[in-house]
């Protein structure tokens, strides 16, 4: 664009156009040519006079206030900026620029007044004339490089500040227009600058601290008086204005104001003749002035690259001085012109922000942030967990700092923490321990309603009991009573034939997991339930209280499919080939860590309905069945089932045994009834798990005694059961203990002795100390030739069953 | 994003990555993206007999697509947790697809 | 079964069918010649997965002087691992 509202672009430059934007810094090496132009300096071509017309003489020297606008104040920069070497071609092209200017002249006769001058100049070509190359600028010595910042590093279109308060039009010239008067540019000058004014100049200007950008040129300091004011102000300014950034170098620019003055003086004592003859708006390339050179002829670029420097504004000075004189000079110059520019290229990036402007940035910067955590917390958080699920219960899990904490995951957390069996193999068990604990807590609460349920259903109890008969049913609200008949063979013959358990078959295998699938399915639901639970309501708030109503219904209508799918209910087929639903699905793994989880959402009723339908088939369960150990020196047990083992005791034994401490008598006793009946009380009891279970009922049974809380009715029958279950123990009791006497997990076996002393008679302790003497005797033997803490463990362990019947291995020497 | 959410979690964790060329590589997980790309610090090349050349790289940012194994702690990763979220996101997918 | 309404849980796509050996041990078959056999601890619609106490089995055919190829096949153990899903060719529940 330029100022003339030509289209400055030469047709060869057309494709890239003004939208290539090259800036200064973007041009490889814009000295490159420099040496290439002075070589050719001397060759004979157009003479500076062949292109002066010396109507720079003629323009009104009042009119300066648009000088800015004109050779780069104004907003024009940008897009003249895009071609840096916008002035060499023009030079190149001076012949048609001259051609044109004739053509001018003669049409235009009134236009003339430059004529005679012109007619002059080309009459009298002068010998130093060259051909023009374009660079004749670099090795001038006024020129300083078209310093300019790409503003783009704002992020503001390139528009120029505007330190002035005067007003400064900017202008962009409609560059296509041809032919306009100089009141009609003055015109668009002003709109457009009314346009663009505010926008770009007030964050960066109004924040620039350097003084000599800011000063107006009027109060430049150094002109000498009677100097033409309008010449160094307008070149300084002019120049300062077109480093279209101050803040590029302040150092810089005082540098090149002092160089300047320097100049100017200079000039001004050796061409003291001459001053008028300056043309005021200095441009060299002798731009005739607008209003008479405005056809066709390509426009000298509104910020050519030689700046304001008076010296430059006419070589015709050069011309006369002396050879020597000038060679001094151009050399002087050259020097400048070098270091100025190798000053650049070294303080490229100096200053270019201001501290307000880094400010400024920070506030943006930190305005997207927030923007944008703010549009992720806008989100629906059930959206991000469902993306996020396990990075968000995790981090809340680990402690790890969250992103979201504001997100309703406590439950979640609860959930997964409490889910004992899924630290086993991970990291430590502190938490599971935890979690066992919270979980007897949970349970303490519902210890009334256990007690109440119990009472409530007397028939129940009756029923459990019968099963020693052979018979057990249950039955609740949800579930129709199933009536089943359990004959089986008598237990105490021992020889039972082992139901034929071989692998499932794939097409079960497979529905089997589909159904543990499902239960975690209802499960989820469940949690997510308990998530949305809404607050409790208060009296009277009808509508609250009809939002927790039909809460209440999902959870429940939820708890019935979980039910559904656990399958605990499904008929109990009598010698069947394949186990219960429910004890396959405990013989998988994820089916016993779906437990812990499963008794959070089940009432005590179907709790006791799971804990007697696993005391049932406690020598089904492949914790038992696959766990037998025929007696010391076993061979150890396989990795598969010692892992069952363990998780079966991390994951299911505290939530059994959460409902066990906290249940009434009467349920103790049918399922102590229930294990006589139905199991082969030698194969259980030669299991880690069989025994953890037997341990509980016995217990149990010991605290309610000495709790007083057994009525004597009770308390015959339970005596009942005990004495058939010592019994039926007793010739097995020698072949409990797991492996040699040094394989050390023993400490199972001696709590669960502890528990069978305690209840037992004088008699029946007598009978156990026999049966178990042996291995009493080994083991205070071998603990004597193990370490002392090791030692100590095991006669802890075994004095644990020595005090239960009085006896302490003290008294063994 | 299963899996995004499952890395982000092991972020500062030293892992083992086995790139389908071979290459193993292990370091500090330092960070990843929904590609599962990863940028990796304190990089060490096991079998660096083989691969010299990758001596003296200390960082680097591993595209996803290139990645065989990334063996990983054990301890660092709650499997229980990982399963539910496993079937939540397939859940999602069925939800999606439907 | 009874519950034939939840999706989860019926086999309706081929992934449903690896939900179900969730947390139970799988055969992955690897490009390259390899094998796995772990627990599958995730997996995603990529097939990329997480395996647990993993067995890698690479299978690398070499040729003697006679030029009798001879399989030989190198065994590792992870204790977790990611494997990225463009690898994997099947996976099977059970080895």
């Amino acid at each position: 664009m330029s100022f003339f509202g030509f289209n400055t672009t030469l047709p060869r430059d057309q494709d890239t156009g003004p939208a290539g934007s090259r800036g200064f810094f973007e041009n490889p090496d814009p000295f490159a040519e420099v040496a290439r132009a002075s070589a050719l300096e001397d060759d004979d071509a157009i003479d500076f006079e062949d292109t002066y017309d010396g109507l720079g003489d003629q323009l009104n020297d009042d009119q300066d206030e648009f000088n800015d606008d004109t050779f780069g104040g104004g907003d024009t920069a940008p897009a003249v900026g895009r071609d840096f070497d916008f002035f060499g071609r023009t030079a190149q092209v001076a012949d048609a620029i001259g051609e044109e200017h004739v053509r001018y002249t003669l049409q235009n006769p009134q236009a003339a007044p430059p004529a005679p001058l012109h007619a002059h100049v080309a009459a009298h070509p002068v010998a130093e004339s060259t051909k023009r190359t374009g660079y004749e600028k670099y090795s001038d010595p006024g020129y300083i490089p078209d310093l300019q910042a790409k503003s783009s590093v704002w992020g503001l279109s390139q528009k120029k500040p505007e330190p002035s308060p005067a007003p400064m039009p900017a202008m962009p010239m409609p560059s296509r227009k041809m032919m306009m008067s100089l009141e009609e540019v003055e015109a668009q000058m002003r709109n457009r600058g009314q346009a663009f004014g505010p926008i770009p100049t007030q964050s960066i200007p109004q924040q620039m601290p350097d003084p000599s950008y800011m000063r107006h040129p009027q109060d430049f300091p150094t002109l000498p008086d009677g100097f033409p004011a309008n010449i160094p102000r307008n070149s300084s300014e002019h120049s300062l204005r077109r480093v279209d950034c101050p803040r590029i170098c302040r150092t810089l620019l005082q540098a090149f104001r002092s160089c300047m003055e320097a100049r100017v003086l200079c000039l001004h004592l050796v061409q003291n003749n001459i001053p008028q003859n300056l043309p005021p708006q200095g441009p060299r390339h002798a731009g005739p002035p607008p209003a008479q050179r405005q056809q066709q002829m390509p426009p000298p670029p509104s910020r050519g690259p030689n700046g304001g420097l008076p010296v430059i504004t006419n070589p015709q000075q050069l011309v006369h001085l002396t050879e020597e004189q000038r060679n001094a000079y151009l050399m002087e110059d050259a020097k400048r012109a070098k270091r100025n520019h190798k000053i650049f290229l070294l303080s490229r990036g100096n200053g270019l922000m201001t501290p307000q402007d880094k400010n400024f940035i920070t506030r943006i910067q930190l305005q997207q942030l927030v923007a944008a955590a703010g549009n992720v917390a806008d989100a629906d958080p059930e959206a991000v967990l469902a993306e996020d699920f396990y990075y968000q219960v995790y981090s809340q899990i680990r402690g790890a700092p969250r992103q979201h904490p504001h997100q309703p995951l406590g439950h979640f957390a609860q959930t997964y923490l409490l889910q004992t069996g899924n630290r086993i193999g991970g990291h430590g068990n502190r938490r599971a321990f935890q979690g066992a604990d919270n979980h007897m807590q949970r349970m303490q609460q519902q210890v009334q309603r256990a007690v109440e349920a119990a009472k409530a259903k007397p028939k129940n109890k009756q029923l459990i009991i019968e099963g020693s008969l052979g018979k057990i049913s249950f039955s609740n609200a949800k579930a129709p009573k199933p009536m089943l008949n359990l004959k089986r063979p008598d237990s105490s013959e021992g020889a039972r034939p082992k139901k034929v358990q071989s692998d499932l078959s794939t097409s079960d295998r497979k529905s089997l997991l589909g159904n543990i699938e499902a239960v975690y399915n209802a499960l989820m639901s469940m949690e997510d339930m308990e998530r949305t639970m809404p607050p409790p309501p208060e009296e009277g708030d009808t509508e609250a209280i009809q939002e927790h109503m039909e809460w209440r219904q999902q959870v429940q209508t939820l708890n019935q499919k979980l039910w559904q799918a656990l399958k605990v209910m499904e008929p109990i087929v009598p010698n069947a080939t394949t186990p219960h639903p429910f004890i396959a699905f405990l013989s998988y793994p994820k089916g016993k860590k779906a437990i812990p989880r499963i008794f959070r959402h089940i009432d005590q009723e179907q709790r006791v309905t799971i804990l007697t339908m696993i005391v049932v088939h406690l020598d089904s369960l492949d914790v038992v069945r696959l766990a037998q150990h025929s007696g010391p020196g076993e061979a150890q047990l396989s990795v598969a089932v010692r892992e069952a083992i363990d998780l079966f005791s991390l994951a299911v034994m505290p939530s059994l045994l959460g409902y066990v401490n906290e249940a009434p008598f009467n349920i103790i006793i049918g399922l102590l009834g229930l294990v006589i009946a139905q199991t082969q009380v030698i194969h259980v009891a030669r299991t880690k798990t069989g025994l953890g279970i037997l341990t509980m009922l016995l217990s149990r049974a010991e605290i309610v005694k000495e709790a007083g809380q057994a009525s004597e009715r009770d308390w015959q029958q339970w005596v009942e059961k005990f004495n058939v279950l010592f019994d039926m123990l007793e010739p097995g009791l020698a072949h409990i203990f797991p492996g040699s006497i040094n394989s050390g997990d023993d400490m199972y076996v001696w709590q669960f002795l502890a528990a069978v002393g305690i209840g037992a008679s004088p008699e029946q302790q007598q009978r156990l100390v026999i049966a178990v003497k042996d291995r009493v005797m080994e083991t205070v033997g071998y603990s004597k030739t193990l370490p002392a803490d090791m030692s100590s463990q095991r006669l802890g362990n075994v004095n644990l069953f020595m005090r239960a019947i009085g006896l302490d291995v003290e008294l063994l020497g | 994003m299963l899996f995004f959410s499952f890395f982000k979690t092991l972020t500062n964790q030293t892992v083992t990555i086995e790139l389908k060329n071979d290459i193993r590589i292990r370091g500090i997980l330092k960070s990843v993206d929904q590609y599962l790309n990863i940028k990796l610090d304190d990089v060490e090349v096991l079998d660096l007999d083989k691969y010299p050349h990758l001596s003296s790289v200390k960082n680097m940012f591993i595209r996803g697509s290139v990645v065989r194994y990334v063996m990983l702690p054990r301890s660092e990763v709650d499997v229980g947790l990982l399963e539910d979220a496993t079937r939540r996101e397939a859940a999602n997918q069925a939800g999606k697809a439907r | 079964m009874a519950d034939n309404e939840d999706a989860g849980a019926s086999v309706s796509e081929p992934l449903d069918l690896v939900r179900l050996s969730l947390d139970e041990i799988v055969f992955v078959k690897l490009r390259g010649d390899r094998e796995l056999k772990g627990r599958l601890h995730a997996y995603d619609s990529h097939c990329n997965l997480v395996l647990g106490d993993v067995e890698e089995t690479i299978y690398v055919v070499e040729e003697d002087e006679n030029e009798e190829e001879t399989t030989r096949t190198i065994k590792k153990q992870e204790e977790m691992l990611f494997v990225r899903g463009d690898s994997v060719v099947l996976i099977s529940p059970q080895a």
